[in-house]
């Protein structure tokens, strides 16, 4: 079966010179950079191996960055097969040792996307790939005093968002929707969870301008749909018909909201966040008032596209401005109004992204407080 | 020679006796634990509350809402309940709950979606295929002579691989209005699930007492080497136990669909903890022979009651996980005889 | 020195120890004899701590004291050398030696090994064995290892004040003639700083060693005796506490048998167990095999049951040779079997009367493994009755039940099953004597009922007085057959001649 396997290698080879030749439009260019390094210090690599390192698929939403990552190994004309995928299962310490081992069996010729599953193992990733000259593009998770900058160009870039803000706009949308007063309850994440207090700050903000209504209670959902249905009719007990909006700390939380408010035939506006498709569908049917969209597919494809578009050299990360290196994600509100056009646009039909476009939907340098 | 022959006193020591109804006794004094606390915020609001009467805790409602809750959990403690009194134990409930849920969504969904039609079907094929995963699992566990516990784990890692083969991680909604009145319609303020539930219980209670089977559990439970002695096929006895505890396994999964329309690979989560929690609060003792599903029923009650009763008195979310645990931990003291240390390893 | 005073001990159904009066003199070796069952062990638990007494005092020096475990009687001067060795094999000696009490030796934790090489040496020398004491204990002899075991006791001696008692259960039932000698010579030696309490079944050893005897019956002292006025037949009596009694066995109840054959061994043999065993089992017969522990009776019990498969030679049952060797071929062969140790095999505890009873044959009281639970009731009240079993209800938790009602109701679950023959392997261990007597009634009223009964019997008289044919197995072999017809019966010294 070998040379089955020679024939589709040969096959993606070529191929993804062509589709470089034709990215940059100077074969010439592309074909040097084949046969030998260029002149910049960090040496680049004309087929790097490109990796995915995550939490695991089960999740909905790691699941969608995967795919995200696999769509941007597609459009290099490879199969899903040629993104490695690592799976951490939650675990820093299998993180690290992965990529380790893949670094150890690609000899540094190797284009990473990661989310090192917490802040402080993001050092000794970036300092490991660093060390062995591979490229590496880092989502959610570091520590403040990690900069790309500082790694010359093996540390590409690192995305995150800022939630605070759009949880805060959810919020005002479920405010509005309550008439500007009543009880809300609030259903988080993980209680540890960065993104789980950012979204509860984003509600408290918002809560500032409506001092007539109140914040009954904020529990921790563990962002589970089970728990989160449990602990909401637990709430219907405490408070009943003080409630009057639930505000929910992801999507997953309002399914077991949703269920627990029908199982008491209760009808109160709730508002989840990260634009799942079938929140998503909920929102257009009126039943959840608003979600955010983080768009992860796309996140997952781009932090995958820069870290191997830096490791063949296609730019050279050095030269970009720091808003090139740290900078937020994309959000997009969907509310009932939009909820039909956001499906046809962005789930229905996944775009084709550019991935050349790396910087375009971003938003903003990383501001640290 | 009358005078050598001591009688044994007819009546249980008042110790064991006490252990015997100490769950529910638990259960009882957390029932009437909660409202006090009620009653305590009101009364520092300044506001009149009558002890149970004003309790939105000791309320019809809110004991739906407890069943509801306890409904997937009770099943599954049903299943590794019988397991338990055989002296094995049994982790393989959340990957068999997880790919039961989702290969019952998927079926059901493939069949036409809606009760009324052939998507019934899926309802037994769920049944068979936690059958199916019982019975590897008690195969494994007997033929190739592994730890029921190793084997077990095992099969529920293989179970949530599976799930997450078939879903590719995503959820599968179940939208039917016939399957969801299990959780949309009531009988006297209580959904259809408990009535489902209910008819479970009796069914596991009826294999328990008046079945051979559920009395070779028992004796297995109580000395192996006796029931080998005796003729028993303790290993097909064991086979049969495991494959009995994935179809309620399966039960569990059906139920945690019915609750919230949802299949997916972490369906299954968490009922490991509290299954295996609530039978060893419920008194059923984990080297075997002693309990049954009436403990289990009662141990599960007992988990649900604190987890909705912490929420309802506003206890702070901080201390929630380490009161269950404590709270765990107490049941677990007074309501088994641990007088047999030997299990305590 | 060392007494006890009208200690009583009780356990459920048994009232173990009844007023009894015992003492020790310093330097003084006493003896304690008594049959299975008579109390010796009790006693000596209580002597070392591991249980404590109901009523009466213990006095040291005629200061009362109260011990809550072994370890507070070690600290009180009083030690225990085991029957069952209980040196740990794969630690060395002077580890043993010093199990538990290792803190001399240690500092901030760690052990100064040689500091207790060197005080290991001391111990053995003070039992004449010259060993290296980092030698692991498993490689020793027998014999050695019975000295060990005192050696460690004998570190008691350092670590207390006042005068030693040390309790010798058995030491000498493993040990050859030459290594009996060297032991009582040790414990003679050191009877300057100990006293001992000597417990054997050897009756001559007793008589050789001890200063006094003490001989107890049914949980009570029923006599002391000097070594001077000391001869073995009385206290053999005063044992026994009677003549081998023909009525107490209903041997006038035994009827001859004539039926035909129900099982048989021809040539059997069982690797490490049996070899060669060849016998006849008929209805009605009682057949007795005789020997001492470990001559291979209980497995002979076993490979009849179906539980081990014989290496060699025909099983045969009801005419037909048995080749599926499992407990369930037995059963369905209509074989009962009473193992030795009831609350081990003998019953499940947890589960009620009735449902001990039919747990053999469950399929009898079911439709489609539904159960037909008041059948199975019926049939045990029915049960209960003709066995007199004392128990409240048939829903009663067996384990609550008395050893003697617990015996009843295993025979009750064969019987019940129409199992016709039986293999009971000491039936009326630890039973009190009322129980026993209802038990020799049952043996006979089944071998009249027509039943075959292979009886691993708990003493010589109890064969002896059962027995329709007495089988006298040594070392696995077949020694020799006796008729156990009223009239022809052989004298407990006929079976003791080819047992030993």
């Amino acid at each position: 079966m070998s040379f089955i396997k020679n024939f589709i290698e040969a096959e993606t080879v070529s191929r993804r010179n062509f589709l470089l030749a034709a990215s940059y439009g100077v074969s010439g260019a592309a074909a040097a950079r084949m046969f030998g390094p260029g002149p910049a210090a960090a040496a680049t690599y004309a087929n790097p191996t490109i990796a995915w390192s995550y939490r695991n698929r089960t999740n909905p939403y790691w699941n969608e960055i995967a795919s995200g990552g696999e769509a941007f190994v597609r459009s290099l004309g490879m199969s899903n097969d040629d993104l490695t995928h690592l799976i951490n299962e939650g675990s820093s310490e299998k993180s690290l040792a992965d990529v380790k081992a893949l670094l150890a069996k690609t000899d540094g010729a190797l284009a990473l996307a990661i989310d090192t599953n917490d802040a402080p193992n993001a050092r000794p990733v970036v300092e490991a790939c660093a060390g062995a000259g591979a490229y590496v593009s880092t989502l959610w998770n570091k520590t403040d005093d990690l900069h790309p900058w500082d790694f010359g160009d093996n540390y590409v870039s690192h995305m995150t968002w800022s939630d605070e803000g759009p949880a805060e706009q959810t919020a005002r949308i479920l405010l509005e929707a309550m008439g500007g007063k009543g009880g809300v309850v609030h259903l988080g994440g993980i209680a540890s969870n960065n993104p789980a207090i950012e979204r509860l700050n984003g509600l408290k903000n918002a809560l500032v301008d409506y001092p007539d209504v109140e914040l009954l209670d904020a529990q921790p959902a563990d962002w589970d749909t089970q728990k989160a249905n449990r602990i909401m009719s637990s709430f219907i007990t405490r408070y009943g018909d003080e409630i009057t909006g639930v505000h929910c700390a992801n999507d997953t939380i309002g399914y077991g909201v949703l269920e627990a408010l029908r199982a008491e035939g209760m009808d109160v506006p709730i508002v989840t966040y990260d634009g799942n498709p079938q929140a998503v569908d909920l929102v257009r049917e009126g039943r959840i008032l608003a979600t955010v969209f983080t768009n992860p597919h796309w996140g997952g494809g781009i932090t995958a596209a820069l870290a191997y578009h830096a490791a063949i050299g296609t730019f050279k990360p050095s030269r970009e401005p720091r808003a090139h290196r740290e900078f937020y994600g994309p959000t997009i509100m969907v509310t009932p109004r939009d909820a039909a056009e956001f499906k046809a646009n962005y789930l229905d039909d996944v775009p084709t992204y550019d991935w050349n476009d790396f910087w375009g939907p971003t938003n903003g340098q990383i501001m640290y407080k | 020679m009358t005078e050598f022959t001591t009688v044994t006193a007819p009546r249980l020591p008042s110790r064991e006796r006490i252990v015997k109804w100490a769950p529910l006794l638990v259960l009882a004094f957390l029932i009437l634990l909660f409202p006090v606390f009620e009653w305590l915020e009101d009364f520092r609001g300044g506001e009149d509350h009558f002890y149970l009467l004003d309790s939105r805790f000791f309320s019809i409602r809110n004991a739906a809402r407890v069943a509801i809750a306890a409904t997937p959990a009770l099943m599954v403690a049903l299943g590794v309940t019988f397991i338990i009194i055989m002296g094995s134990i049994d982790l393989s409930m959340e990957g068999t709950v997880s790919v039961t849920a989702v290969v019952f969504a998927f079926a059901f969904l493939a069949m036409g979606g809606t009760l009324a039609g052939h998507a019934w079907l899926a309802i037994p094929l769920a049944l068979l295929v936690g059958a199916a995963i019982g019975f590897v699992n008690g195969v494994v566990h007997v033929k190739l002579r592994i730890p029921s516990f190793m084997a077990s784990l095992a099969m529920g890692f293989v179970g949530t691989g599976l799930a997450l083969l078939v879903t590719g991680g995503d959820r599968v909604r179940v939208e039917d209005e016939w399957f969801r009145s299990l959780l949309t319609v009531r009988w006297f303020s209580f959904p259809v699930m408990c009535y489902v539930a209910l008819l479970a219980l009796l069914a596991a209670w009826f294999i328990q007492s008046r079945t051979i089977l559920g009395r070779n559990f028992y004796a297995i439970g109580g000395g192996e080497d006796l029931a080998k002695a005796s003729g028993l096929n303790v290993e097909r006895v064991r086979i049969m136990g495991f494959t009995l505890a994935g179809v309620f396994f399966a039960l569990g999964a059906l139920m945690a669909v019915g609750r919230i329309g949802i299949a997916e690979t972490v369906t299954g989560k968490d009922f490991m903890f509290i299954s295996i929690t609530a039978v060893v609060v419920g008194g059923t003792a984990l080297w075997g022979g002693i309990g049954g599903v009436w403990n289990t029923l009662v141990g599960v009650l007992i988990v649900n009651v604190i987890n909705n009763g912490m929420v309802v008195i506003g206890l702070p979310s901080f201390l929630q996980d380490g009161v269950l645990g404590l709270l765990v931990i107490v049941a677990v003291v007074l309501s088994t005889n641990r007088k047999s240390i030997s299990f305590v390893k | 020195m060392y007494a006890l005073e009208k200690v009583d001990k009780r356990f459920p159904g048994v009232h173990a120890l009844k007023a009894v009066d015992f003492h020790v003199n310093r330097g003084e070796i006493v003896g304690l004899v008594g049959e299975n069952g008579a109390g010796k062990s009790t006693l000596m638990k209580v002597i070392y701590g591991a249980h404590q007494p109901d009523g009466g005092r213990i006095a040291i020096d005629g200061r009362a004291v109260r011990f809550q475990n072994p370890r507070q009687a070690m600290d009180h001067g009083i030690g225990m050398v085991f029957q069952e060795q209980s040196l740990i094999a794969n630690l060395t000696v002077m580890e043993n030696i010093f199990l538990g009490f290792e803190r001399q030796f240690t500092a901030y934790g760690v052990i100064d090994w040689r500091a207790m090489a060197a005080a290991a040496r001391t111990e053995l020398a003070k039992v004449r064995l010259d060993i290296d004491p980092a030698t692991i204990t498993s490689r020793l002899s027998f014999a050695q290892r019975q000295l060990v075991e005192l050696a460690k006791v004998l570190t008691i001696e350092g670590r207390v004040d006042g005068d030693l008692v040390i309790l010798l259960d058995e030491p000498t039932s493993v040990l050859a003639r030459a290594e009996v000698e060297l032991l009582f010579g040790i414990v003679r030696d050191l009877t300057k700083r100990a006293s001992f309490i000597f417990v054997s079944h050897r009756m001559d050893e007793v008589l050789e060693l001890s200063d006094r005897i003490y001989v107890m019956k049914d949980g009570a002292v029923v006599d002391v005796v000097d070594r001077a006025d000391a001869d073995a037949d009385a206290i053999q009596h005063k044992m026994v506490g009677r003549e081998v009694d023909k009525e107490y066995y209903r041997e006038q109840k035994q009827k001859p048998h004539g039926g035909e054959v129900l099982a048989s061994f021809e040539g059997v043999s069982l690797e490490g167990a049996f070899e060669d065993i060849s016998f006849e089992l008929r209805a009605g017969e009682v057949l007795c095999l005789v020997g001492t522990e470990g001559s291979g009776r209980e497995a002979i019990l076993r490979a009849l049951y179906g539980l081990r498969r014989p290496t060699s030679g025909t099983v045969t049952v009801k005419g037909r040779p048995v080749t599926r060797f499992t407990a369930r071929d037995g059963v369905g062969r209509g074989i009962g079997y009473l193992p030795r140790e009831r609350k081990v095999e003998g019953i499940v505890a947890g589960m009620n009367v009735h449902e001990n009873m039919t747990l053999a044959q469950l399929p009898k009281y079911s439709v489609g493994g539904v159960l037909r639970v008041a059948a199975e009731r019926r049939m045990a009240r029915d049960w209960i009755d003709r066995l007199g079993i004392k128990t409240p209800s048939e829903r009663t938790d067996c384990a609550g039940l008395s050893g003697g009602n617990q015996q009843k109701v295993v025979l009750a679950k064969w019987r019940s099953g129409g199992s016709d023959i039986f293999l009971l392997d000491h039936p009326t261990r630890g039973l009190d004597i009322g129980a026993k007597e209802d038990v020799y009634e049952m043996i006979r009223e089944m071998s009249d009922a027509g039943a075959g009964i292979l009886l691993v019997a708990d003493t010589l008289e109890e064969a002896i007085g059962l027995g329709h044919t007495i089988l006298v197995i040594k070392d696995g072999r077949f020694r020799k057959r006796f008729d156990g017809t009223p009239g022809r019966k052989p004298s407990l010294y006929d079976l003791l001649h080819h047992m030993i």
